[in-house]
């Protein structure tokens, strides 16, 4: 093996004697350059491989003479592991750059070499005194290149960050100095043996100055004003280097560093950490300068690094953990790869503004890079961040450190609001200019890319803790074979997706028991039938499949999974394949947006509830163990409760699911209402079937949420009235709807699950429908409005039978299986003796009926506009899965037992009393009795009974002329005031007005203006003159030394 | 307490007066050097010995408990050739800045900011 | 003046933060555990009676290898940065008065020599590479100011920065070849203690460094100089 003293050897000597080859010719320049940067990184790349495979760890010692008495330098793994990724940045930022290189003189190669060697002794040497000599020969490196454009903003940011590097390395000296002389040592492991802190404040201090320049090297908030700068204006190639390579070397020699610190400067460290991550992105909530975000975004991920190591420490964590590496390591990795592949993006596609993005569009390569980089950085799976963070939070948990976690998420999350209102702007700007790709810049990109993917697949197979994510790996392989085949045109991928996804299905189901069955059902069967309508789509819609398939993997995994690390994988992964589902609608952009923060918000708020039940259950994973929890029940039921209900929209977390229902394609609208929503009822199934009572203090839990069930149908409803869209009404009857599960599960007794489950089925099988039908109309229609409609009866005959199957299957009048779900609901509350909710539930009830009559008189009935005259009947595509769904509904309706009897079955084991007695095919409560057969016959035939006496009294009807107006009460063919579906409900707006104004989505956007503002305030700080950032440093300094000397 | 040590410590304080204080580039790259010169001022002062000479084992010296430590010495070389080379850095800077806007007042480049 | 008095707050707050560097710090009383060694073993493992160039050289010769390459790199970086020559003819400068001129012709060799000798007895007297090139630079300085209009060689330059920077590294893995580590100067024979030639390797590497700072030191003048 190569000694890796061998690494400056090449580079000092190449860099040596590199302008003395520049007379022989560029060409041989810069491949010795490149050879030097390849050997650099052979030779770390070996060494990793070797100590992976248990070499020993070498210990270089210099001129001949043992620590402390000269230098040394250390090669173990975690070198390894730097160095090489540090050098393997250096050849692919080096290809990068290889035009600027070309062009310039060669100093520009002889400087970067340097950087590079200099970034390498960081991260070996463990000498205190030539970690200084290598920092300056780092920075001056560094410093030299960001002015490599020569242009004022890159020359006056280098200037900046000179004046500051060099305060922090002043610093640095004192710390050191004073260290010797307490000690005696200059190697750091030696002299971290030989401290001894009872001896005086001074050795405090001198620890102190010497970590503080560590941490101003790694720029913390707020004294870091010079190093933004130098991420906007100094060239992307060079500022990907010192993004992530630079701060990698930093953050080593951090945690070299952290052997001498006490438990006060740890926690300053932890403390200084965190702060950093959470200012750093509010800040960037504000800036819409696409390399300065990334700045931001940069220095926050360092201090999220940074701080998590430090509470590892202070959890009494080895640095040498295994947990610590998967965590700092993946956190570290997942930085390192997204950012510097986003500089390099932002260097290829040359816009300064953050909305201006849309152009890699012209590049699925590109975009799809992009898109990876910013999932990883938003902590999404299958990527590396993900694991290291869900790994932090446990850990954290573990020990009890909530505050701590409180501030990561928080953090987190609103780094993934920016981050998705990027990507949003890239995937949904039009019109964009398309950009240049040129080969040297792109293959760097898309090699990082591989190797997140790749590094991501490997975290989730260490992380396991004895529960393996094995179970997802070939759905999401084929997920990933998607990805390829994606050049395909859409009837093949189609169909290919009905196929394996039925074999899928085929395979999964008979694994499933219990109330698992019956998701499985609306979760994988429904999903093969929705599938079905993609059949209208040409061309090869891009990124839909692969995408589609990644949200049923999601939900399968619920079903499937047993503890929460699988849950939560899969619930993120659900979530990430709906929200490219959701954006993929015209307007969707804003929309799908607040869908993924308030999933993540959700999500986040779920993880911390997973913590805390790992904190309290003696560091388990399973599921099950929610049965069982000792403490602090009821922190958990409402942290859980919390996120899953933003999955569900119940009111006051609705806000996202109008637009994102209403505004989505065709066939993903009746995917996300009648399948995806049921995932958020899922998890609240799996909560409130192992912890069946519940209470904070007075309150019970299940009864507020009775209440919030029984609102959200109220107001659900009201609202959905007064929507002119036909497919935001029927969103927003969505949110009743799913009032109606939440209700009927907050009831905690087996007539309320009974009826939330079958409600659920129901909901599925009538909005589905619905969607389709709707969907089909606006397809061939051409607008959402429905006074734009109207008449459409003789044109789409199909369409408007299963729209009336539809609404009757909602408003829950007989004969159709709604009315099971109605008149179970009110037996439930009877039992229950929830009066007042009750009440509220059956107003909300009675408001169903005026909008499901709107919609089926607005669009079917009444005057045909003169443009729909031609209209024509849906597609057979959207028409096929209609009639499943009709026929499906019938026999639910007809015979309701086939399903009540088998969940009643299950529900006993949760509930054993209360539930239905059956007798043939009637179900008996203690109020009352009903056979679903019979009330299809007797309505069925009452029916026919007025139908026929109509027909009979009627015999002189005639038909008119539409123009007739004697006949028809409106004035055809004018503006939508003319339509008397338009603003139908106007009087009860009048009535009702207070209900309906938009409180809530108010409360959210005050919310997000005075976050918006905050960080707008605070980001005034850094004034752009040096001088001030000079004074911050020594600002920070002094305060921070205050604090952590008192605290 | 060593006089020189206090002496390194004013120096420090005085070159970052310097280095907030000033608006002309130069005068701040000045208050660096000051600063940086208190450093080495610092450096030196751990490692005198009082009543000893420098560690050069010629004749004059006979043994080792006549000498200071050697060591600072060794490190405040290394640390005076590395502030040269920082200082040199800046003063290209200044040249550079002073090229593009013929200005050295630090008020003149905030381009960048939030 | 409210910022002047943030200042002057901040300031007085470090000043009192470092006051413990002030009050508890005495200075050694005797030598440390690693300069002990140094000094009582030095002198015969080496073979330098300069126990600082010992150190800076052998013991800590890699601070000293990236010492030299922070200027290197410094050079570059300048060199890098000023790569705009100026245009301007330089004529409208005055000439040296013939005071300076004279004096110039007279000291320059002298200069150079004693650069030459300082660096070549740095393990012997205090001095070294560094001093000796920044003497000679010193020279060339003197020159550049008697003449304004002179012309550095500065192919010559490059030719001795980056081949007494290369040697320097082969010395060093001679070091790790022959002896027992990179930069150790025991590949040599360490001569009769005390003499110019003792020492091993030190007075070649201190030659060396000696060579490339002078190089590199005219080369940084020579770059600001011309970008005026």
């Amino acid at each position: 093996m190569v000694n890796p003293i061998y690494i400056f050897i090449i580079a000092l000597g190449v860099g040596f004697l590199l302008s003395l080859f520049e007379k022989a010719g560029k060409i041989l320049t810069m491949t010795v350059f490149y050879s030097a940067l390849a050997i650099m990184t052979f030779i770390s790349g070996q060494w990793l491989i070797a100590l992976i495979r248990g070499t020993e760890i070498m210990t270089l010692t210099t001129a001949g003479f043992p620590p402390p008495f000269s230098i040394n330098l250390r090669m173990g793994l975690e070198e390894a592991f730097f160095t090489f990724f540090i050098n393997s940045l250096g050849i692919l930022a080096g290809i990068f750059l290889a035009p600027k290189f070309r062009s310039e003189k060669v100093y520009g190669m002889v400087l970067y070499l340097m950087m590079f060697m200099g970034m390498n002794g960081l991260v070996m040497t463990r000498d205190m005194f030539n970690l200084f000599v290598f920092m300056e020969i780092t920075s001056v490196a560094t410093v030299s290149l960001i002015a490599i454009d020569r242009n004022l903003k890159s020359v006056s940011a280098g200037f900046k960050y000179v004046i500051a590097s060099g305060l922090a390395s002043t610093f640095f000296l004192l710390g050191t100095i004073f260290l010797y002389r307490f000690t005696g040592l200059l190697n750091i492991e030696m002299m971290a043996e030989a401290l001894n802190y009872a001896s005086g404040q001074a050795v405090f201090l001198s620890v102190f100055i010497l970590l503080i320049s560590i941490i101003i090297e790694l720029k913390p908030f707020p004294a870091n004003g010079w190093a933004l700068d130098v991420y906007e204006a100094a060239d992307c190639g060079v500022v990907s280097v010192i993004a992530a390579g630079v701060s990698a070397a930093m953050l080593y020699v951090f945690i070299k560093i952290s052997a001498l610190l006490n438990q006060n400067l740890m926690i300053t460290a932890a403390g200084i950490g965190t702060v950093t991550f959470l200012f750093s992105n509010l800040l960037a909530l504000k800036q819409d300068n696409a390399r300065r975000l990334l700045g931001y975004s940069s220095i926050g991920q360092i201090g999220l690094i940074y701080s998590a190591f430090s509470f590892f420490r202070l959890a009494g964590f080895t640095p040498g953990d295994q947990t610590v590496l998967l965590v700092v390591g993946g956190l570290f990795v997942n930085h390192f790869f997204a950012k510097a592949g986003l500089f390099w993006l932002a260097g290829i596609v040359k816009k300064d503004k953050s909305d201006e993005w849309a152009g890699l569009r012209s590049s699925p390569l590109l975009l799809f890079a992009f898109a990876v980089f910013i999932l990883a950085l938003a902590g999404l799976p299958p990527f590396p961040g993900f694991f290291a963070k869900w790994q932090l939070v446990m850990v954290l948990s573990a020990k009890g450190m909530f505050p701590a976690i409180g501030f990561i998420l928080l953090g987190s999350f609103l780094e993934a609001i920016y981050l998705f209102r990027w990507l949003g702007k890239v995937l949904k700007t039009d019109p964009f200019e398309p950009i240049k790709i040129k080969p040297w810049e792109a293959f760097p990109v898309a090699v990082y890319l591989l190797a997140i993917i790749l590094t991501g697949g490997f975290l989730s197979g260490i992380i396991n803790q004895g529960s393996s994510l094995s179970v997802l790996y070939l759905p999401v392989l084929f997920v990933i074979v998607l990805f390829m085949l994606d050049f395909l045109p859409v009837l093949v991928k189609n169909s290919l997706v009905i196929v394996v996804f039925s074999y899928y299905t085929f395979r999964i189901m008979p694994q499933l028991s219990g109330y698992r069955i019956m998701f499985g059902i609306i979760f994988l069967l429904g999903g093969i039938l929705l599938f079905i309508p993609g059949y209208i789509k040409k061309g090869r819609r891009l990124g839909f499949y692969p995408l589609a398939v990644m949200m049923y993997v999601g939900l399968a995994g619920l079903l499937l999974s047993e503890n929460t690390l699988q849950f939560f994988t899969s619930w993120e992964l659900m979530t990430l394949g709906s929200y490219f589902l959701i954006i993929r609608g015209k307007k969707s952009e804003p929309h799908a947006l607040s869908y993924m923060l308030f999933s993540m918000g959700g999500a986040f708020v779920m993880l911390l509830g997973f913590g805390v039940l790992y904190h309290v259950n003696g560091h388990l994973l399973e599921l099950a163990t929610l049965a069982r929890i000792p403490d602090m029940t009821g922190i958990i039921y409402s942290l859980l409760t919390l996120g899953f209900l933003t999955k569900m929209a119940s009111i006051g977390l609705h806000i996202w699911l109008p637009g994102a229902h209403g505004e989505a394609e065709t066939d993903v609208s009746p995917m996300v209402s009648a399948i995806l929503l049921k995932a958020g009822m899922f998890g609240m199934v799996v909560l409130m079937s192992a912890i069946p009572a519940v209470k904070i203090g007075f309150i019970d839990i299940p009864y507020v949420l009775g209440w919030l069930g029984a609102i959200t149908i109220f107001l659900g409803n009201l609202l959905a009235i007064y929507q002119e869209d036909a497919k935001r009404l029927l969103a927003y009857s969505s949110v009743g709807n799913l009032g109606y599960v939440l209700f009927g599960l907050a009831l905690m007794s087996h007539l309320g699950w009974l009826t939330s489950i079958t409600y659920a089925l129901n909901h599925f099988l009538f909005k589905a429908m619905l969607f389709l039908a709707i969907g089909g109309v606006v397809y061939r229609v051409g607008t959402k409005n429905m006074y734009e409609m109207g008449g459409l009866i003789k044109n789409m005959p199909i369409s408007f039978i299963s729209v009336l199957i539809g609404i009757i299957a909602l408003s829950g009048v007989p004969p159709l299986s709604g009315f099971a779900g109605k008149w179970l609901t009110y037996n439930a509350i009877l039992q229950k003796g929830w009066y007042l909710q009750g009440a509220v539930v059956i107003i909300g009830g009675l408001i169903a009926f005026l909008y499901c009559f709107r919609l089926i008189y607005a669009v079917f009935l009444g005057q045909i506009k003169d443009r729909n005259r031609q209209v024509k009947e849906a597609p057979l595509a959207l028409l096929i899965p209609q009639v499943i769904l009709m026929i499906a509904i019938m026999v639910f309706s007809v015979l309701p037992g086939a399903v009540l009897r088998p969940v009643g079955k299950f529900l006993e084991n949760i509930f054993p009393a209360g539930g239905l007695n059956w007798q043939a095919g009637t179900a008996f409560t203690e109020y009352g009795y009903w056979n679903g057969y019979w009330i299809m016959m007797v309505t069925g035939g009452m029916f026919m009974m007025v139908l026929i006496w109509l027909l009979f009294i009627d015999r002189k009807a005639q038909k008119v002329k539409q123009f007739n107006i004697v006949y028809a009460a409106e004035r055809p063919f004018r503006p939508e005031t003319t339509h008397v579906g338009y603003n139908f409900f106007a009087h009860y707006r009048k009535a009702l007005g207070s209900l309906s104004r938009p409180y809530v989505t108010k409360f959210w956007d005050t919310l997000t203006d005075i976050t918006h503002s905050s960080a707008d305030f605070i980001r005034k700080l850094y004034n752009g003159n040096g001088q001030t950032y000079i004074f911050h440093i020594l600002l920070f300094v002094v305060v921070v030394y205050f604090i952590s000397f008192g605290g | 307490m060593l006089i020189i040590t206090v002496l390194g410590i004013i120096l420090v304080v005085l070159g970052l007066w310097g280095m907030l204080t000033q608006k002309n580039i130069i005068k701040i790259i000045i208050g660096f050097s000051i600063m940086d010169t208190g450093t080495h001022l610092l450096i030196v002062s751990i490692g005198y010995i009082k009543d000893r000479t420098a560690p050069i084992m010629d004749k004059a010296v006979g043994n080792a408990s006549q000498v200071i430590d050697p060591v600072p010495s060794a490190l405040v070389l290394t640390a005076i050739v590395i502030g040269l080379a920082v200082t040199a850095l800046m003063l290209t800077y200044a040249i550079k800045l002073f090229e593009i806007r013929k200005s050295l007042d630090i008020n003149d480049f905030k381009e960048l900011k939030w | 003046m409210v910022k002047q008095l943030f200042i002057i707050i901040t300031l007085v707050f470090l000043v009192i933060m470092l006051l413990p560097l002030m009050t508890e710090v005495k200075p050694f009383e005797d030598l440390s555990l690693v300069s002990q060694k140094y000094v009582n073993a030095g002198p015969d493992e080496l073979g330098s009676q300069n126990l600082v160039t010992a150190v800076v050289v052998t013991y800590r010769g890699l601070d000293t290898l990236g010492e030299v390459a922070v200027l290197f790199i410094a050079t570059a970086g300048i060199g890098f940065f000023l790569r705009k020559k100026a245009v301007e003819e330089k004529d409208m400068k005055s000439k040296a008065s013939v005071l300076v001129r004279t004096g110039t012709a007279l000291l320059l060799p002298l200069i150079l020599l004693l650069g030459v000798y300082i660096f070549l007895h740095g393990h012997l007297t205090p001095g070294g590479g560094f001093q000796g090139g920044v003497v000679i630079a010193s020279g060339i300085l003197l020159l550049m100011l008697a003449q304004s209009d002179i012309k550095i060689n500065i192919s010559l330059l490059y030719w001795i920065e980056s081949l007494s920077g290369a040697f320097y590294v082969i010395i060093g893995i001679l070091g790790l070849a022959l002896a027992g580590g990179f930069l150790d100067n025991r590949f040599l024979p360490l001569g009769d203690f005390g003499r110019l030639f003792s020492a091993g390797a030190i007075p070649i590497i201190y030659s060396l460094i000696g060579l490339k700072v002078g190089a590199e030191l005219v080369g940084i003048l020579n770059n600001m100089q011309r970008s005026q």
